[in-house]
């Protein structure tokens, strides 16, 4: 009944679209109204489910549109949770799309504006009823409706090259992964001779070891392909930049997420065995995956200089994040002594990043959507100053900076204190090389939160702060209220999950008891009530780790108000402003620290990674020690785009040429092959009969 | 469920006592190397005087600097004050309400950071985004060997709780260290100049453009705005020795309950951190400052130890 809602909602938004016939704002306003009430249904039939209690599942059937498949949908836990997670980024971007849209292009015709509509509300729903899907073929339809809608999103803004580039990278990455988890569900559904979730788990069941890793190989690469793990994460810095930013802030935030979920529900509930634990390669390859993708998304966004790129870089990063906590539940999931403990903390805390993760970085694109609709630009050399300019803007992109640094008292600090004390069981759990192996990822992943400081500092600072650099940036003014309030929904979240964390974890009650079959979460976090985090990291010990956010929020703000008294003085002493100096010449935007400069010192530390280019030309007045004019160019590469990718390319380019030297053009030649093929294929196929 | 020992009122009077004594540990040090140095030097007590004196005078703020720049002495200094009260000073063992562990405070002190580096570049001028940009080169590379040595200590306990921890260590003190405890506190050694802003990594005594990593943040700010930034560096620099101590020495030698405890508590402390304020001066005045692209090998010193410490622990 209530997924009807959601569908209806959204189906309606889909075909205000047709109304752009007429009026393409209206159409825009509709369909974004409709996407809203979609996804505040979508908000309120996932609270249901989790509030149900573990074992509260919502089943529906769907109508039987092909005669070899009944469909349906059914919403477990996890499903609701994921169902949650899209609904509350979906809330932000519905209310902040239409005038980011006007904004950003006010000349838009009315074509755009209507694919645009119907795009995002296929995109919404195929979202919503991939999580809710009670079969692998509604399944795998709305992950195909999800691709081609974000597709279409991803090309819709601006009709140049670099955007048809993008969106033909984005389609080829993710229909080669659809191709995977084509053969994943296929293998099983041939098996359990049904589509129904229900009817695989039976058939997996009966799977040996072998073909179980296999299948799960497959479908854990076909949604790394979506979630953009490293190697396969190229597609992921063209195609969100791209893209509208609340779309951005929808694809970063929610989508890849999607692909989170598609992992779980394989590796702990379709694919699992019936009893023991998970295959001990799936943990750890989830784990050593989640580890280099941490890293190196973190050390490649460092280097952008675009907003919107950069910000995608990091969503490589938080993805390995919530990977890093995914891979130790898998590898201490049924294990006996603390493994189930453990194993829950680590799933809280993979999936507590799920949500903020989807709350800060939809925070960060909106952010950056606002700076670019006003300023057309998405080069932060270019932009500089904007804190003045865009003071609501500025604020909120600094809270979204500082919890995505992991930084108390905002959320992102809380699933990463949870992932390190996850990492820290499961360290003292295993001895031996694997014990240090774990202590190592969680050295990993302090670097990655001290580098990912280090790089909002600087897209914070470069963009917002100093002197504007261009005409660009010196004109803008602050973002319609429509779309402050879409931030503030997603600001307000980030800090209501960091300072109260404790009433998020009650959510997270069913989809951990379902999934892990053990302790809940709230029974081993939130023992000492809802504003606590405790947890006993070795069982039966007399002592416990226990902190309070709440607690070192009210501290915070309390020395805060102190030291405001302080700073203001006791007698107010005289306050006037001066030029910032610098060495005696006028001051201008050229003394600005430049994002590349920031970033330098990073660059020359891990620059075996990076391989960095640097051209320098200098034009001297006759000697050189009076320079004319200097040009710098520099440019780092992605690793895995140059030594995978463009090697792929090359082999495939030569591959096309060395065939096209045999393509003579003439007719029996081409007949001639085939029949050497079909020859070849008999022979082969044919003599094993 | 367990009966914390720290009620809150103790907590803020170590916190308190920790704001205190922080600008008598930087006055120590100084005085040490001016007498290392064969100088006469200032007193002590001059980091005081000189919080005394900017606290009293006017600002001059930059006129390209946005709201945020009034706003960010005020919250580093929040952030390392409530790092400050995480710290066990006088008694070992669990607080009586959950406040924060190990992990919490150097997230405390990495937002106190964080901030800084922001309010560096709020003015536009090169010094302090040259500041900001060498000091969040090597925070990222400080931050992993930092976790690691607490993770070595946390896994022997199986807690990040600092109380829990600094009671695990007892009070015998170095007799009863293993092997990981020693390579766990020469890692901290390592890192201790480099997370309290001093020789060979940075240097607090100048604002040249050559050295500074810490100072250079600062340039912009005057009056009560620098003293709350120069009061937060001073806390930041006594809550990691303050963590160093609680991690490796024993935080409670005699139980004694009342204010007589408190006071050999108060007393035990500062001779732990007078040790470790020794060192750090016979550090400055003996190494030359390291030039930055080298502070990557010297942290890699700290990383192999902290390593080392962790697999001995864990194998």
């Amino acid at each position: 009944m209530s997924l009807n809602l959601i569908a209806a909602c959204y189906g309606a938004g889909a075909l205000s679209s047709l109304l752009a016939r007429w009026s393409g704002r209206l159409a825009l306003g509709l369909g974004h109204l409709a996407a809203l009430a979609g996804a505040v249904a979508g908000l309120g039939v996932s609270l249901g489910v989790l509030l149900g209690g573990p074992g509260h599942t919502l089943t529906q059937p769907l109508p039987n549109l092909f005669p070899f498949a009944r469909l349906s949908l059914s919403v477990d836990g996890l499903s609701a949770w994921f169902l949650f997670v899209i609904s509350l980024v979906a809330v932000a971007a519905a209310i902040y799309g239409p005038a980011y849209l006007r904004a950003h292009s006010p000349d838009a015709g009315k074509a755009r504006q209507a694919a645009q509509t119907l795009a995002l509300n296929v995109f919404l729903g195929c979202m919503v009823f991939v999580c809710c899907a009670g079969d692998a073929l509604t399944f795998l339809l709305c992950w195909e409706g999800m691709t081609l809608a974000s597709y279409v999103l991803v090309v819709s803004d601006d009709r140049d090259g670099e955007n048809a580039g993008a969106g033909l990278l984005y389609m080829v990455m993710a229909h080669g992964g659809t191709a995977l988890l084509l053969v994943a569900f296929l293998a099983l559904t041939e098996r359990a001779g049904a589509f129904d979730f229900a009817a695989l788990r039976a058939a997996a069941g009966h799977l040996d070891g072998t073909t179980r890793t296999v299948l799960f190989f497959l479908a854990l690469v076909g949604f790394a392909a979506k979630a953009g793990v490293v190697p396969l994460h190229v597609w992921l810095p063209h195609a969100h930049p791209a893209a509208p930013s609340h779309v951005s802030a929808l694809m970063s935030g929610v989508m890849l997420k999607v692909a989170i979920y598609g992992i779980l529900r394989f590796a702990f509930d379709l694919l699992a065995p019936l009893s023991g634990p998970l295959p001990s390669s799936w943990g750890w390859t989830v784990l050593v995956v989640g580890t280099i993708s941490a890293v190196l998304g973190v050390l490649y966004a460092l280097q952008q200089h675009d907003l919107k790129r950069l910000l995608a870089f990091h969503s490589v990063e938080n993805i390995g994040i919530i990977l890093i906590g995914v891979g130790l539940a898998m590898i201490l999931w049924r294990r006996e002594g603390a493994g189930g403990v453990i194993a829950t903390v680590a799933l809280t805390a993979a999936l507590l990043h799920t949500i903020n993760h989807a709350a800060f970085k939809g925070l960060l694109f909106l952010g950056a959507g606002s700076v670019i609709s006003r300023t057309h630009v998405r080069n932060m050399e270019e932009l500089g100053g904007l804190a003045r300019r865009m003071p609501w803007t500025a604020g909120l992109f600094l809270l979204g900076a500082v919890a995505i640094s992991a930084l108390p008292p905002l959320n992102g600090f809380v699933s990463e204190w949870l992932t390190f004390q996850a990492l820290l069981g499961g360290a003292s759990r295993f001895h031996g090389p694997a014990g240090l192996g774990i202590v190592f990822s969680a050295a990993m992943l302090a670097l990655t939160g001290g580098l990912a400081a280090a790089c909002f500092v600087k897209a914070f600072g470069v963009t917002f702060l100093g002197r504007p650099r261009t005409q660009h940036a010196e004109h803008a003014i602050e973002a319609p209220p429509s779309m402050i309030a879409g931030m503030v929904w997603l600001g307000a979240l980030c800090v209501a999950l960091g300072v109260a964390p404790g009433y998020a974890m009650r959510l997270l009650d069913a989809p951990t008891a379902e999934l892990l079959h053990g302790p809940t979460t709230s029974s081993v976090l939130t023992a000492r009530g809802p504003l606590v985090l405790s947890m006993q990291l070795i069982p039966f010990a007399k002592e416990a780790t226990a902190i309070s956010m709440t607690m070192v929020a009210g501290l915070f703000i309390a020395f805060s108000a102190i030291a405001w008294v302080v700073r203001r003085g006791l007698r107010r002493a005289s306050r006037r402003t001066a030029p910032t100096w610098t060495c005696g010449m006028s001051p201008t935007a050229r003394f600005d620290y430049t994002a590349t400069a920031f970033a330098k010192p990073l660059r020359f530390v891990f620059a075996a990674l990076y391989r960095p280019r640097r051209e320098v030309i200098r034009e001297t007045a006759g000697t050189p020690y009076v320079t004319r004019r200097i040009q710098y160019a520099g440019e780092v590469v992605d690793l895995a785009e140059t030594q995978i990718y463009h090697r792929v390319q090359g082999g495939i380019s030569a591959l096309s040429q060395a065939i096209r030297a045999r393509s003579t053009g003439r007719i029996y030649g081409y007949i001639g092959f085939v029949l050497g093929a079909l020859f070849v294929a008999l022979l082969v196929f044919g003599v094993r009969r | 469920m367990m009966t914390g020992v720290r009620p809150l009122g103790l907590v803020l009077l170590e916190m308190i006592l920790l704001v205190l004594l922080g600008p008598l540990v930087t006055g120590t040090i100084q005085k040490i190397k001016a007498r290392l140095q064969c100088r006469q030097g200032a007193g002590v007590l001059q980091p005081y005087r000189d919080l005394a004196k900017l606290f009293r005078k006017g600002t001059v703020q930059s006129d390209t600097a946005s709201g945020f720049f009034l706003l960010i002495p005020v919250f580093v200094l929040a952030a390392t004050l409530t790092a400050a009260a995480l710290v066990p000073v006088v008694r070992a063992g669990p607080s009586a309400f959950p406040l924060g562990d190990a992990l919490m405070l150097l997230g405390l002190l990495a937002l106190a950071r964080f901030l800084t580096a922001i309010g560096a570049l709020d003015a536009g001028g090169a010094f302090g985004g040259m500041g900001a940009s060498r000091e969040m080169t090597i925070a990222p590379l400080v931050e992993p060997v930092l976790m690691m040595v607490v993770l070595s200590t946390a896994l022997g306990a199986g807690t990040t709780d600092l109380g829990i921890l600094a009671a695990h260590r007892g009070t015998s003190w170095i007799f009863a260290w293993s092997a990981a405890d020693f390579l766990g506190f020469a890692a901290m050694l390592v890192l201790l100049p480099a997370e309290t802003g001093r020789i060979p990594v940075d240097n607090p005594d100048t604002h040249l453009e050559l050295t500074m990593l810490h100072e250079g943040m600062l340039l912009e700010h005057s009056g009560p705005g620098l003293a709350c930034m120069v009061l937060a560096s001073h806390t930041r620099q006594i809550v990691t020795l303050g963590l160093v101590s609680a991690l490796f020495f024993p935080v409670e030698p005699l139980h004694v309950a009342g204010a007589m405890g408190f006071l050999l508590g108060a007393g035990a402390f500062a001779a732990k951190i007078l040790l470790l304020s020794i060192y750090l001066a016979l550090v400055e005045s003996s190494y030359a400052k390291l030039r930055l692209f080298r502070v990557p090998q010297y942290l890699g010193v700290g990383f192999v130890c902290a390593l080392t410490a962790l697999a001995l622990r864990i194998l």
